[in-house]
């Protein structure tokens, strides 16, 4: 059973990992660094191998980092290690980095989204006329290193976009865990609103016990459920908050499996669903149905045997279309999913 | 400055006393009294459009404060604002051109300060732009820093010319208050004249021997309907009354004066009538950035009656009933509760109403909102000056005219924020 890489590092900071699992992911590693080994970045006549994906994994490690800004990290070194003299070779090299980046974990769209953001700024800059090549670099590379700080900010002022929606008494349900959703619960909590937080469990990955522990840190009062009590609960629901993966040009999420449920849920029982994600995490997919993606597989601990006649569905995403989502919380601003493909267009085309 | 302080309280007591009906009237009174403000305002000599922006903010924030409920307010000092940094930006642009254009002309022999000056020239002209614009996707990885650059680079430019620029500098300091002052004025025409512009449009949507049901009275609709019925359309309309205010008994007598079909019916046969009825033409009080509609009370009903019976629901708003924020909890937050009396007889009901009597607190309790809220998936389109849209397009015609920086209008403090 094969294992997506990304969610091989979600589990990774999460500290869920069984045996079995870890078995995996350490050949999964191996057979990683052999194949990244061979997408060494040419360092011209220094001899010397840069491997831009032991880059990413080494910034990919740090749990508060996005992935998004791993690889605009990785790209960055990239740039510093290149020597080339000229725009158009810096480029070249550049998205030979970044191809082999998307081709290492194509399951991971911020990863995807981040380099082609990132490729798409070099392409712009290098559209002025910069006198000094050298100038243009040091730019690139402050600009990408800066980009973390954009990204922390990037929580902060979705956080604050999403204040007023919460209010006194209110009942927010949270499936995943996100850290743009915590960073929303904490400033609501900071900020003395009293509200109620339901968590589903999020079976595989039990993201919702860490999720609860860390509410229940910050005194807000929080009710566990299990994934298949969504609908039961969903009437006393005010909100639904969620994060996303990624968002697709159609201004659907993709985002852990059960999303999709829980959106159904909440648009039949009149709910607003509310996303909060980067603007880095657009991406340029449309997916039509929900195999449309690429698969993401993540193994299922049953913490029993199953006989091996006996199939597991191990997608650990899902898609949800935009009509059952209300409203997305971005740095840009508040959008309605309808916003998502204009600021695609406006940046690709 | 006396002046135009006497205007504004003046105004403020106006609203907060809500003596100005209508959104028209309180846009077209707004948009005034910001031009007398901007053109009674001093400016210096650097950072002109920051000193205006600073008064609009100031007197903006109490025009919002006195009648937060009545929309339009808001709406119009953010439209001033978008307006003021508009006119800097393309006076800056131009003047950039000016000192590229010098700078090139120069034969100085600092060279490479002037190739500094023309690549920082372009660079910033674009960062301002950008600056203008919401944040985009484009501009996620460029620099702030730059915008903050601007100022220095004129106002180094500024120094370096010497004696020429300072007379275009005084010249400059004119013509932006003079182009604010013209386009706030283009801004009162369009408020004045909407009702013209979205009746030109009638044509398109009502055709022969159709039937249309509007509730209560709008101007705008009514303009509509009569634009229509000039170009030779016949048709009928439902008018709903509108309860309590019964404004559509007024609306039936002018459709009947001009010759129209009319049958009145109370809101409650709404459902009982809709299937009857082609489409339904509403007007609004505001329209919410993604699309929601705040409209007389009854206007949910109606639109979920066309809904279920799939008649398409239009709705008629001028562009200044526009509003840049997302509305959450609307039917409590941008809602006002009028006077029971209008349902209620005093007289006869003074005994259940009682304060007095008892236990202090009466039994009956009246409640009488004004406005409902509809939200965006009931409606089928929006018509503006600008022509018909979904109701998912709003956030274009926002960007358009408004800034991302006003959307909270707060007189930033001078120590330190």
């Amino acid at each position: 059973m094969s294992m997506s890489a990304y969610y091989q590092t979600r589990a990774a900071h999460h500290g869920v990992v069984t045996s079995d699992w870890l078995a995996q992911s350490q050949e999964a590693a191996t057979r990683a660094v052999v194949t990244g080994g061979q997408e060494i970045v040419d360092g011209g006549k220094s001899g010397r191998a840069f491997s831009v994906i032991d880059e990413f994994n080494n910034w990919r490690k740090q749990p508060d980092l996005a992935e998004a800004v791993a690889a605009i990290r990785a790209l960055a070194a990239v740039i510093r290690n290149s020597e080339a003299k000229t725009m158009m070779e810096l480029e070249i090299e550049l998205k030979k980095a970044s191809d082999s980046l998307k081709s290492w974990d194509t399951t991971s769209i911020s990863l995807t989204a981040g380099c082609d953001l990132f490729m798409r700024y070099v392409t712009r800059t290098s559209a002025l006329e910069y006198e000094d090549f050298n100038s243009a670099r040091s730019r690139l590379i402050e600009r990408a290193e800066k980009f973390g700080e954009i990204s922390y900010k990037a929580r902060k002022i979705i956080a604050m976009l999403s204040q007023d929606f919460i209010f006194d008494g209110c009942t927010i349900l949270v499936h995943g865990f996100s850290r743009v959703v915590m960073e929303v619960l904490k400033m609501a909590a900071q900020n003395k609103k009293l509200f109620r937080v339901l968590c589903t469990e999020g079976r595989p990955d039990r993201s919702g016990l860490r999720l609860a522990n860390e509410l229940a840190k910050l005194d807000v009062p929080v009710k566990l459920l299990i994934d298949s009590a969504v609908a039961y609960t969903m009437d006393e629901v005010d909100m639904v908050f969620v994060g996303a993966d990624g968002v697709v040009e159609s201004g659907g999420i993709i985002n852990m499996m059960g999303t999709y449920q829980i959106a159904l849920v909440a648009h039949s029982m009149n709910k607003p669903v509310y996303v909060a994600a980067e603007s880095y995490k657009f991406a340029r997919l449309y997916p039509l149905d929900q195999k449309d993606m690429g698969p993401a597989l993540r193994p299922i601990d049953f913490g029993v045997p199953i006989p091996s006649k006996v199939e597991v569905e191990t997608s650990a995403r899902d898609y949800t279309p935009p009509q059952y989502l209300t409203l997305l919380f971005t740095d840009l601003g508040v959008l309605t999913p309808s916003v998502v493909s204009d600021e695609l267009i406006q940046l690709y085309l | 400055m006396p002046d135009t302080q006497v205007l504004v309280n003046d105004f403020l007591n106006k609203l907060k006393k809500r003596k100005i009906e209508g959104s028209q009237a309180t846009a077209r009174q707004t948009a005034e009294l910001l031009r007398s403000v901007i053109s009674q305002q001093r400016v210096p000599y650097t950072n002109q459009a920051g000193a205006l922006i600073d008064a609009v903010k100031a007197v903006g924030e109490q025009l919002i404060a006195a009648n937060p409920v009545e929309l339009a307010v808001g709406n119009i000092v953010r439209r001033v604002l978008h307006i003021i940094r508009e006119e800097d930006l393309s006076l800056t642009t131009a003047a950039i051109g000016g000192l590229n254009l010098s700078a090139v002309s120069d034969d100085e022999n600092d060279d490479d300060r002037d190739g500094d000056s023309t690549l920082s020239a372009a660079a910033v002209a674009a960062a301002a732009r950008s600056t203008l614009r919401p944040p985009s996707l484009q501009t996620l990885l460029e620099d702030t820093p730059v915008s903050a650059a601007v100022p220095q680079t004129s106002s180094s430019g500024g120094d370096s010319e010497g004696k020429s620029k300072s007379a275009d500098k005084s010249s400059r300091s004119r013509k932006l208050k003079h182009d604010v002052i013209e386009a706030v004025n283009e801004l009162i025409q369009d408020i004045v004249t909407c009702h013209e512009q979205i009746a030109e449009q009638a044509v398109e949507h009502i055709h022969q021997n159709e039937v249309i049901l509007t509730l209560g009275s709008s101007r705008t609709v009514l303009e509509f309907l009569f634009a229509a019925k000039e170009k030779k359309r016949s048709f009928r309309v439902f008018v709903a009354e509108g309860a309590p205010r019964y404004q559509g008994h007024l609306l039936a007598k002018e459709l009947v004066a001009r010759g129209l079909q009319t049958t009145l019916i109370t809101d409650s046969a709404v459902f009982a009538m809709i299937s009857r009825v082609n489409m339904v033409i509403v007007g609004a009080h505001a329209v919410m950035a993604n699309g929601g509609v705040i409209a007389p009370v009854g206007m949910n009903l109606v639109a979920l009656a066309a809904q279920k019976h799939a008649v398409p629901f239009v709705v008629l708003a001028g562009s200044h009933k526009l509003c840049p924020l997302y509305p959450h909890n609307p039917e409590v937050l941008l809602n006002e509760l009028r006077s029971p009396s209008e349902l209620l007889d005093f007289g006869e009901f003074s005994d259940c109403m009682d304060f007095g009597s008892g236990s202090g607190s009466p039994l009956l309790h009246v409640v009488n909102p004004a406005f409902d809220y509809v939200p965006p998936k009931l409606v089928s389109l929006f018509i503006t000056d600008t022509g018909g849209h979904n109701p998912s397009y709003m956030y274009r015609l926002i960007a358009d005219y408004y800034s991302a920086d006003d959307l909270v209008v707060q007189r930033r403090a001078t120590a330190g924020n």
